[in-house]
């Protein structure tokens, strides 16, 4: 598997409000550790993984940003050019979800690629405390026609699916990505038939 | 291995000593007797064709046991002509051909071949066919015990060719196919033509063996049915008996007459699928008589063999006569093929009469009554004559920019349109579809067929190859640049090099030249804008070495930047243009999207200007020179600009929008330095505003500062204006040649005093900010406290201090005035940085004792947590604008810093610069804050409140990542020094970035300036195409959707080709031909010579299939609208004809004074098709064709096919 050539590389932003737990999503997903202390991101911060969905190897390029408002000035710029956004939002604070409101709009400002690939990932769901039920993400969700999943970074629940699903959306999604010139037949028909047993929900 | 799969299917069988044949067939009873007395012996080797419907009558060949061995021979047919047994080994193989000009008799000997002796007569008789006869196998009554053995070795070339031959049938499938349906009406030009090759040799010479057929939707499904493996049932076959073949089918049909754009085998037989041998080497030409006939045997042998249907022809004589000789084999019958060509036809032969009369001889039926002929008829005539329009309608206006008496306009519209007519000739069709002969005559003194009467008419246009079209020729030499890999400097070389020596008498500049270096060299000695000064200097050069000469610059200059025009002469350009820009109504929506698809810049961007002033430059003055000369004063003026703190014009406001091109970007980038750098100077003056003595002050400290830190801060730059202000109109625009730059230069003074008076009014530029609504201009004036100059003085120095470690790069323009203060301030900066290091562990507490500066407004009504006071949003600094490349750079620096942990935190140090500065002004806004009041402010969820916590006494604690220790925001915080966001080091360096869009515009070679402004240049095209269009022409308004599509995908590739802009210019070009196709065609055709309404959409939609459907059928014919005009344009073109040239119509039409209303015709077609039993009286009734195409003064074609029975002959 990893002698496999990589099919292409893929950009993807995880955005949200502060402290819903960007950063360790992306550790989870990255390293598949997790850190309690984990430091507020200055700026963006970049990590890559490979990974294998349908038998395609996708390089994953991920920029991490910081939620405060005030970066909000600086993030954007990164946008560019990117095929999958992440938007995640803490379920056991109500605020960060009305948020992302917000945080689509900047989406819809920045991103380059208008076909990009949005989901929506509900974090800290081992938490007892919870704000926002599963309907109130669904419905977001399908308003705005995303992929959505709840996930919690710390016990590593929904993190892999998110990530596979959203890849395999981007492959699925003819001129949305560049092959390094090699064609590459991509089946339509097992799209549910994935090694994800979460909530994905294609809306 | 091939052949013994074919053994059952076609044997190719060489039965030996065979014990008895007889055939079952009772066709063959015939045969039978005729061919009894040439017995063969046991060498005999026959062809023996097995033709598929009589497979299941024929006993296996090879079965022993059988007394009565079948191979059903091919019919033999030749009734005049006795069968000539050679010998008592051979068989004969007897071709009779008829070929109307060469009536002679041959025998050739052929093809000595392996064991056995074969002898090939070919024989030209007077017989109308050819056919291909076999030796008809006989029951041989020889010993029963003799065995037989099947031969399918191949020896001889030919027999190698004949079998390759039977191969390709067989891959391709065509052996055993199903007749098809005739093709429907039309198709033959219309529909899909494939075809399939293969290469087969004949000995060394090699033909080209080619098959082609129409595609077929209609009866995709069924066509794959149609043509079954031969091992599908017999009830299928015993169907498809009744229908009559494909051949037969496409030469009767009516459907595809004369069909417009066809392969000419199609056009002459109707037909729908053929096979076509060539030789592969067009110089190896098929001429001799002996080798078209061995090739043609061959070919019948291969069809009998293999059974198939499909006609194969063999291209003979030169390619351009378009000769062919072919034959089709179908069960119970034979078709020949034949072609006649001529260079002029033979008076009796030029009329329908003589050419029944070929007809029926060829024919040679003798069936009584004669079957009566149907005839087609086409007469085509030619107008090229226009009586009413001529072309150019409008001269297109390239003449005047050569001439030098440009307006404005004239570099602002790339030219449009075609240069010569793109419609050369109209082709009228008239065609009488279906005719007996009985009920027309045309011969040498009569015609029944007038144009007039003609049921149909259809109506082609002959477009110009090449119509010269304006825009797609500048774009396309344009696009040339491109490929030049010359600078600037190769370019303008002896323009600079001659400058050295040259000293003109001009008073002005020998001033500037004493003026210029030196302020120069004050305050950029090494710095890059120098070097450009000290090139750009030498531009200033003899007027008449130029490529483009002073006024036409003037010209393009105030076109370009039409605000550094005199007023007085920019009101009325004004309102001239809004008079002129008016877009198409019809067209504007897509305009408005159009920046939006592409990715280009806004309408009217001074870059669109510019890239068209580019094109037109690089036509009229002087080429890729020209261009290079214009783009330096481009560069230079946007220099002078920045210099001279100049906002460009034409350029949106706000940081570099990432949605259009890489140029504008830069321009945007450079628009946001000047804008800094006004405001910098702005807030410069408000200081100076307030006493000399205090203006003194801060410029000594600033000096401090800038010494410590080597950071340009606003005194400096703000000297550095008033130096270039002086200097600025004599130094730096020397370097604009002066004839064009001196009403620039005056007209900019009074700008300039504009400006300044608005900014001494208060009025701000208007500049978005990010952070709050409130106008940080003003508040700039606000937060200044008359009392804080000496807070200030001590911050600064810290502030300094501070910046001195962390020691950035050095910016070179400062360093003059870096030498100065420091002579002045040096004892004064070293004793405070002393001071300051020793209070800066203990940084909390001198911030308690600041005086708050810098404060936007109260952050609602939070009260900071040691003190009563309340929290204060701080003036920040307005994040860098950034365009797409340094943010690529930016991205990929921070990207490279890798996925380790020690990657991450350098890269959030590297981008902690903002938060530093956040803090810093923070601080200063609120004196005595902790950074549980920061992260309040700046990350209101990392303040965990607790329950007890009220609004007046608010109770909480920083979160846990905030609370870790020696994390980057705690870090940042200790780090952070007390200091408003004014006297920070400046997060954007303005004077850096606005050099470096400098410097990336003067290192642009032309090609370069030609790469980037690509998309511009579709833009405006596009545009200019879109204004340009007016006739509602379907086919135009999708090729220019399908234009803006494709170059919204090239705009937006990241790496520019320019292949790919060349493929768009082409597609340009391209759609620039239709429209001036349709403008032609419009004029040609005028709406006015139809009265009724209805008649004149009817002109429209002619006018709309003309330019994309090759032959248009006009309705109603003759009496139709379209008819009617066409009518009125043939009189007229004739009337004009006649008149200049009255002799000669007396001469030709001597019956008649008057002027015909058509002309003679070009090209006469006529069709002649009947049904009669051939060879004998007593065959089968069969089609036969004949085409035949006279063409005035050029060719007389005659191309026949005729049928024959073969079992009833």
């Amino acid at each position: 598997m990893g002698d496999t050539e990589v099919l292409t590389t893929l950009k993807i932003l995880i955005i949200g409000e502060s402290s819903v737990g960007k950063s360790s999503l992306l550790l989870r997903f990255t390293d598949d550790t997790f850190d309690p202390e984990q430091a507020a991101t200055i700026g963006v911060d970049f990590k890559v993984k490979t990974l294998q969905v349908d038998g395609n190897r996708a390089k994953l390029a991920i920029w991490d940003t910081a939620g405060q408002e005030r970066f909000r000035t600086l993030t954007p710029s990164y946008y560019r050019g990117a095929q999958g956004a992440i938007l995640v939002y803490d379920v056991t604070n109500r605020a960060s979800f009305q948020k992302l409101d917000v945080w689509l709009n900047e989406l819809e400002t920045f991103s380059t690629k208008h076909d990009l690939i949005k989901m929506l990932v509900g974090n800290k769901i081992d938490q007892e405390n919870r704000e926002v039920s599963k309907e109130d993400g669904l419905k977001f969700a399908r308003k705005h026609h995303m992929l959505f999943i709840e996930a919690s970074a710390k016990t590593r629940e929904g993190v892999q699916c998110a990530f596979e699903e959203l890849v395999e959306k981007i492959i699925q999604t003819p001129g949305l990505w560049e092959t390094s010139n090699r064609g590459v037949d991509i089946s339509q028909g097992g799209q549910a038939a994935s090694a994800c047993q979460g909530y994905c929900a294609v809306i | 291995m091939l052949r013994s799969k074919r053994k059952s299917k076609s044997p190719y069988a060489r039965p030996n000593a065979h014990p008895a044949l007889r055939a079952l067939n009772p066709a063959t009873t015939a045969t039978q007797t005729q061919a009894g007395p040439s017995r063969p012996t046991q060498a005999a080797v026959q062809f023996v064709s097995t033709q598929p419907q009589n497979q299941e009558h024929q006993l296996p060949v090879d079965d022993p046991t059988t007394s009565e061995q079948t191979a059903v021979p091919l019919p033999s047919i030749a009734p005049s002509i006795p069968l000539s047994t050679s010998g008592p080994n051979t068989t004969v193989w007897i071709i009779a051909i008829y070929t109307p000009f060469y009536i002679a008799l041959y025998t050739l000997k052929l093809c000595m071949l392996k064991e056995t002796l074969h002898t090939t007569s070919i024989l030209f008789g007077l017989d109308v066919q050819f056919f291909s006869r076999k030796q008809t196998p006989m029951a041989a009554d020889e010993d029963a015990d003799v065995f037989e053995i099947t031969d399918f070795t191949t020896a001889s070339d030919w027999e190698r060719y004949v079998a390759r031959l039977e191969e390709v049938l067989h891959e391709w499938k065509l052996v055993n196919s199903n007749p098809l349906p005739p093709a429907p009406r039309g198709s033959l030009s219309t529909g899909k033509w494939h075809e399939k090759k293969e290469s087969i040799s004949f000995a060394d010479f090699s033909f080209l063996v080619t098959y082609k057929y129409l595609e077929r939707d209609d009866i995709q499904k069924s066509g794959e049915e149609s043509r079954p493996s031969p091992d599908d049932e017999s009830e299928e076959k015993e169907s498809s008996e009744e229908a009559l073949p494909t051949v037969m089918a496409d030469m009767m049909s009516l459907d595809n007459d004369f069909p417009s754009k066809s392969h000419c085998l199609s056009r002459w037989f109707g037909l729908q699928e053929f096979v076509v041998i060539t030789p592969s080497q067009s110089s190896a030409a098929i001429e001799s008589e002996s080798r078209i006939k061995i090739l043609l045997s061959s070919v019948s042998i291969a069809l009998n063999n293999t059974g198939s249907p499909v006609p194969v022809f063999i291209q003979i004589q030169q390619y351009w006569r378009q000769m062919f000789s072919g034959a089709c084999v179908l069960p119970g019958s034979s078709i020949d093929f034949d072609v006649i060509h001529l260079k002029t036809a033979p008076p009796q032969y030029s009329h329908l009469s003589g050419l029944l009369d070929v007809f029926k001889a060829k024919m040679a039926t003798q069936v009584m009554p004669r079957p009566t002929v149907m005839v087609a008829v086409r007469f085509t005539y030619i107008l090229t004559e226009w009586h009413n329009s001529t072309w150019p309608q409008e001269p297109p206006d390239f003449s005047s920019p050569m001439e030098d008496e440009v307006g404005c306009s004239d570099f602002g519209n790339l030219p449009f349109g075609a240069s010569e007519d793109p419609v050369s000739e109209m082709q009228l069709a008239c065609t009488w579809p279906s005719l007996s002969e009985d009920m027309i005559v045309e011969n040498q003194n009569y015609s029944d067929l007038d144009p007039m009467q003609a049921p149909q008419w259809a109506v082609r246009i002959i477009m110009t190859e090449d119509p010269n079209c304006l825009l797609g020729k500048y774009l396309s030499e344009f696009l040339k640049i491109s490929h030049r890999k010359e600078t600037v400097e190769d370019l303008l070389w002896n323009l600079l090099s001659k400058e050295d020596d040259d000293q003109t008498g001009d008073i002005s500049q020998a001033l500037q030249k004493l003026t210029e270096p030196k302020v120069a060299k004050m305050y950029n000695i090494p710095s890059l804008s120098n070097v450009v000064h000290s090139a750009s200097s030498r531009l200033a050069i003899k007027p008449g070495q130029a490529p483009i000469n002073g006024d036409t610059l003037t010209t393009l200059l105030e076109f370009l930047f039409p605000d550094a025009k005199p007023v007085s002469e920019k009101t009325d350009k004004d309102e001239s243009e809004t008079e002129s820009d008016k877009p198409s109504t019809k067209y504007s929506s897509i305009i408005e999207d159009l920046s939006k698809h592409l990715k280009s810049a806004p309408d009217d961007s001074l870059l669109h200007n510019l890239v068209t002033a580019l094109v037109m430059v690089n036509m009229h003055h002087g080429g890729i020179r020209g261009v290079a000369q214009l783009w330096q004063e481009f560069v230079l003026e946007m220099r002078y600009r920045w210099e001279n703190k100049f906002l460009i014009s034409g350029i949106n406001p706000g940081s570099p929008n990432l949605g259009t091109c890489l140029l504008y970007q830069k321009l945007q980038m450079l628009n946001c330095c000047i804008e800094r750098k006004i405001k910098r100077e702005q807030l410069y003056k408000g200081y100076t505003g307030q006493s000399l003595e205090e203006q003194k002050d801060s410029d000594s400290e600033e000096a401090v500062s800038s010494q410590l830190t080597t950071s340009d801060s606003e005194p400096c730059a703000a000297s550095e204006e008033e130096q270039s202000k002086e200097s600025g109109s004599s130094g730096t625009t020397a370097t604009v040649s002066k004839e064009s730059t001196d009403r620039l230069q005056q007209s900019r003074k009074e700008q300039q005093k504009q400006t300044s008076r608005k900014e001494k009014e208060g009025i701000p530029a208007k500049r978005p900010h990010l952070d709050s609504s409130s106008d940080d201009d003003d508040e700039f004036f606000e937060c200044e406290d008359e009392d804080k100059e000496k807070d200030e003085e001590e911050e600064n120095e810290e502030d300094g201090e501070e910046e001195e470690e962390e020691d950035n790069e050095e910016d070179e323009e400062m360093e003059v005035e870096t030498i100065k203060a420091k002579e002045t301030t040096t004892p004064e900066g070293e004793e405070v940085s002393m001071e300051v290091s020793g209070t800066s562990s203990s940084s909390y507490m001198d911030s308690i004792t600041h005086k708050p500066e810098g404060r936007l407004a109260k952050s609602g009504d939070l009260k900071l947590l040691n003190s009563e006071e309340p929290l204060y949003i701080p003036i920040t600094q307005d994040p860098s604008p950034m365009t797409e490349d340094m943010l690529e750079e930016h991205a990929e620096v921070l990207a490279r810093l890798g996925t380790s942990s020690e990657g991450a935190q350098l890269r959030a140090r590297m981008q902690s610069a903002c938060l530093v500065s956040d803090m810093e002004s923070f601080k200063a806004a609120n004196p005595g804050c902790t950074i549980e009041d920061f992260v309040r402010w700046y990350s209101p969820r990392d303040w965990i409140e607790e329950d007890e916590s009220t609004k007046e006494n608010p109770i909480g604690h920083l979160s846990t990542r905030m609370q870790i220790p020696g994390n980057i925001w705690s870090e940042a915080w200790q780090s952070a020094k007390p200091v408003p966001a004014r006297r920070q080091k400046r997060l954007f360096d303005d004077t850096k970035e606005a050099e470096k869009v400098l410097h990336f515009l003067s290192a642009m070679k032309p090609a370069d300036v030609v790469v980037h402004l690509l998309p511009l240049l579709l833009h405006s095209s596009i545009v200019n195409i879109i204004s340009n269009e007016d006739s509602d022409v379907p086919k135009v308004k999708e090729m220019i959707e399908h234009l803006i599509s494709k170059s919204s995908m090239v705009t937006r590739t990241p790496h520019q080709h320019v292949r790919r802009y060349e493929d768009l210019v082409k597609l340009i070009t391209l759609t620039e031909t239709l429209i001036a196709r349709a403008t032609s065609l419009k004029a040609k055709f005028p709406s006015s010579l139809v009265e009724s309404s209805s008649g004149k959409e009817e002109v429209e939609k002619f006018i709309s299939d003309l330019l994309h459907i090759n032959e248009v059928p006009i309705n109603g014919g003759p009496t139709g609208p379209v008819g009617n005009m066409i009518h009125k344009l043939f009189v007229a073109a004739q009337r004009d004809l006649h008149m200049v040239m009255d002799d000669e119509e007396n001469k030709e039409e001597t019956s008649s004074n008057t002027v015909p209303d058509f002309p003679r015709p070009s090209a006469r077609e006529y069709i002649l098709r009947t049904a009669a039993p051939r060879p004998a009286p007593y065959s089968k009734s069969l089609p036969h064709k004949m085409t035949c195409s006279i063409i005035e003064g050029h060719e007389f074609r005659l191309a026949g096919a005729f049928a024959s029975d073969t079992i009833f002959q």
